[in-house]
């Protein structure tokens, strides 16, 4: 028999298959739970690990699609001039929201791993988590840590704010859906933007800016944190 | 319009976007920032539409459609997660917990701020 799998066609339409099955899926259960990058990612796996696939022969197509990322974030450039305007009035809040967000983010992560006792390669690795994947690689690169936990990491993240975030933030208690935009950004990257992006066009321009501000500030702050962390775990 | 130009107008979106991209990456590459080549690009494309250089209508159709499978484009990543399995399973105690409380609490913060200084007009 033919290893189909050996191809890139594989994984471009297992890809494709698993991920329109889960926007089909969701159509019919309306469950936060089933998200589309969630459900499809999952079933993906299962495929892969019981027809004894590597990863490395199903991204062989699958990186294709990744490819499409860097487009669609330049894509985010375009879409935030189009909202600019409506943005523009709001600007001195938004930035206050995206910094303060930000700096919560590497203080919390930062005091936990201190608190658990965590490796210090872990630390070196998740401080960026809140930030998008190619920005928080760089960063983990500057602070000598594993870039493919931060990666596994930060998606793990997105992927838990997109299908949490919204849920979570009407429970307690916010109802502007910018603010809802602008925190997925922040916390969440671009699989949170992706998620403002289905709440409405101008979520998605906040959460997108968003996620760009927090990108840069991250890139600014992170490494001199880790360097403080890594110093004080060491002297204590 | 007809179908012909609207794709090609589509074509012509898509070429800018990579354009783009592409400056995005060289600045990056050259300057050595730590800044990635593709929020750069973000940052250009927006810059340019601002000062005029290329118009919203030329670039809508191929970035709208750029955003409207974004998630998409997320799948490969996620199943990527399946290759850290061991290191997951040694330490995902520490993990969960450190990424669901920021999380949370960077989602509560950022909106909280938000919903409470922004101006509804």
């Amino acid at each position: 028999m033919i290893e189909l799998y050996k191809f890139s066609i594989f994984g471009i339409v297992l890809t494709l298959i698993a991920f329109f099955g889960a926007l089909a899926l969701r159509e019919k259960l309306k469950f936060v739970l089933f998200n589309p990058v969630l459900i499809a990612s999952a079933a993906i796996i299962l495929v892969l690990v019981l027809s004894d696939i590597s990863f490395a022969d199903y991204n062989k197509g699958g990186k294709y699609l990744s490819f499409f990322l860097s487009p669609a974030i330049v894509a985010l450039g375009v879409l935030f001039f189009e909202k600019y305007k409506v943005i523009k009035h709001n600007m001195y809040p938004f930035i206050m929201a995206v910094c303060s967000g930000g700096i919560i983010s590497i203080l919390c992560v930062s005091i936990l791993t201190i608190i658990m006792n965590a490796p210090e390669v872990i630390i070196k690795s998740i401080v960026p988590l809140s930030v998008t994947t190619p920005i928080a690689i760089e960063i983990t690169k500057m602070t000598y840590g594993i870039p493919s936990i931060t990666a596994g990491v930060v998606i793990a993240v997105g992927i838990f704010g997109n299908a949490i975030g919204p849920g979570f933030l009407k429970f307690v208690g916010i109802k502007s859906k910018t603010a809802i935009g602008t925190a997925l950004g922040t916390a969440a990257h671009g699989i949170g933007t992706a998620r403002a992006i289905e709440i409405g066009p101008l979520p998605g321009a906040y959460s997108g800016l968003a996620m760009c501000v927090n990108g840069v500030l991250t890139t600014l702050m992170a490494p001199h944190v880790v360097v403080w962390i890594i110093s004080y775990v060491s002297s204590s | 319009m007809s179908k012909l130009s609207s794709q090609l107008l589509m074509l012509k979106g898509f070429l800018w976007i990579f354009i783009f991209l592409g400056l995005g990456e060289l600045i990056n590459y050259a300057l050595d920032i730590p800044i990635p080549g593709n929020i750069l690009g973000m940052l250009l494309i927006f810059i340019a539409l601002k000062l005029n250089i290329i118009q919203l209508k030329t670039l809508k159709p191929a970035s709208d459609l750029l955003l409207k499978y974004m998630v998409l484009f997320f799948v490969p990543y996620g199943v990527g997660l399946m290759s850290y399995y061991d290191f997951i399973e040694s330490y995902w105690v520490i993990l969960s917990v450190a990424a669901v409380f920021t999380t949370l609490i960077t989602l509560y913060i950022t909106a909280i701020i938000q919903q409470k200084m922004e101006r509804h007009d």
